[in-house]
């Protein structure tokens, strides 16, 4: 299945050139596990990334440098950090956020048909993942600040358009939109934002507030 | 001219391996004498199959500026640069076997390597990446891999391409390399709008893009 709808050429740059912070790196990361053709727009970024750093002006090292390396060059390595490989169905990136594949985790519930699972917030960016049984309808809200929704599994439908697994969307605050998940497997999607929810109703408004969106 | 690295550091002799050339003293600036990238990559190759110190001596005369020189335009302190310059160096020696010179040059490669270790040391955060061998990545699409030498090929025509840039495209990429700031900041430091920004960030992709020989 081809992805349609991708991160912006600066989401990805700002990875490639290591700006990011954790939580769109972890979202680039993740949308990569889907997408062939960001996985070469990011290789092409790094390329510029090297050609860049091989055009600065070398700056000199101290002295014993060279030797003080050399010296070490026997030493016992430093564990590698591990990159796990995706199981499961959940992408490689996300997995040491969780504690096993989405069957198992520890979901929190609103109400029947929706659950979510707070992971970490870093740098005022929240991240979470959000399940909804099929048919499942969200809720207009907008957002303060920007939602930017990866789908891991299932799908949904708005006024924008359907997403599929390894979709990314990006919703700014001016975006008032009533997600409905798509018929078939539960959809389970990756979501950063930068503020809570504005939902329309009151009811939603009132279990996102008790819900920390 | 062998004799000052042997004496050093005694290599073992290969006959498979072709030397590389005499290191370059490390203070001095190596734009004259700057080998190109396939030299490199056999230089990463003899580290990696034969351990070869000379030749690991010959990529940190290189490189270890450069990333220091890197590591400072993002604002590292010179002592901190120095040093994280030469964990980079270290990794290199380390992850050599795993160096594919098919997916990118050796300065892209350790371009990544510098980048990770800032994020590492100096942010203290993680960054989340995907291996490359996950069996859940669909194949590459399009003509089969690539070989080293057009990897190192598609740089050489973007380091010319880079060149030609416009210099307010140029400083907007750069920016994204050398600032570790999200975009907004560019603009407020560029005293731009952010749309500019991102438009001219658009305009020097498509045009590196289309050098590299690949539609957007």
């Amino acid at each position: 299945m081809s992805i349609l709808h991708h991160p912006d050429e600066e989401l990805l740059l700002a990875y490639a050139g290591g700006a990011s912070g954790e939580a769109m790196s972890l979202l680039v990361a993740t949308h990569l596990a889907f997408c062939d053709q960001c996985r070469r727009a990011v290789a092409e970024a790094e390329s510029m990334g090297g050609a860049l750093m091989e055009a600065l002006e070398p700056a000199a090292l101290k002295p014993g440098a060279l030797s003080a390396t050399m010296a070490r060059l026997d030493e016992a390595p430093p564990p590698a950090p591990a990159r796990p490989l995706s199981r499961d169905g959940v992408p490689g990136p996300l997995r040491p956020y969780l504690s096993g594949g989405f069957a198992a985790l520890p979901w929190r519930r609103m109400g029947e048909r929706l659950a979510y699972l707070p992971l970490f917030r870093r740098g005022g960016m929240r991240v979470k993942l959000l399940r909804g049984v099929p048919g499942t309808d969200t809720g207009w809200h907008s957002h303060r600040g920007t939602e930017f929704t990866l789908v891991l599994q299932g799908g949904f439908t708005d006024a924008t358009g359907s997403y599929a697994p390894g979709d990314l969307q990006v919703a700014a605050d001016e975006l008032w939109h009533n997600p409905v998940a798509d018929p078939g497997e539960d959809c389970i999607n990756l979501s950063v934002t930068t503020g809570p929810l504005r939902f329309k109703n009151l009811i939603p408004a009132i279990a996102g507030k008790l819900f920390g969106f | 001219m062998l004799a000052y690295a042997q004496a050093a550091f005694p290599v073992r002799h290969r006959p498979a391996v072709r030397r590389p050339p005499r290191p370059a003293p490390i203070a001095v600036p190596l734009l004259m004498q700057t080998p190109g990238g396939e030299t490199h990559q056999q230089w990463v190759v003899a580290v990696a199959r034969d351990r070869d110190r000379a030749a690991f001596q010959a990529l940190f005369g290189h490189f270890a500026p450069r990333v220091k020189s890197y590591l400072m335009r993002l604002g590292a302190p010179a002592a901190q640069a120095e040093d994280l310059a030469q964990e980079a160096m270290l990794s290199l020696w380390r992850k050599a076997h795993l160096f594919d010179p098919a997916k990118a040059s050796v300065g892209t490669w350790v371009f990544t390597i510098a980048r990770n270790l800032r994020i590492d040391a100096i942010r203290r955060e993680k960054r989340p990446e995907l291996d490359p061998a996950d069996p859940m990545l669909t194949p590459e699409a399009g003509p089969g891999a690539e070989d080293g030498l057009q990897a190192v090929e598609q740089e050489g025509r973007l380091r010319a391409a880079l060149k030609t840039l416009p210099p307010d495209q140029i400083r907007v990429v750069e920016l994204s390399f050398f600032a570790d700031k999200p975009h907004n900041q560019i603009a407020a430091e560029l005293a731009i709008p952010l749309g500019t920004v991102k438009s001219r960030l658009r305009l020097a992709m498509l045009r590196l893009r289309a050098v590299m020989g690949e539609m957007p």
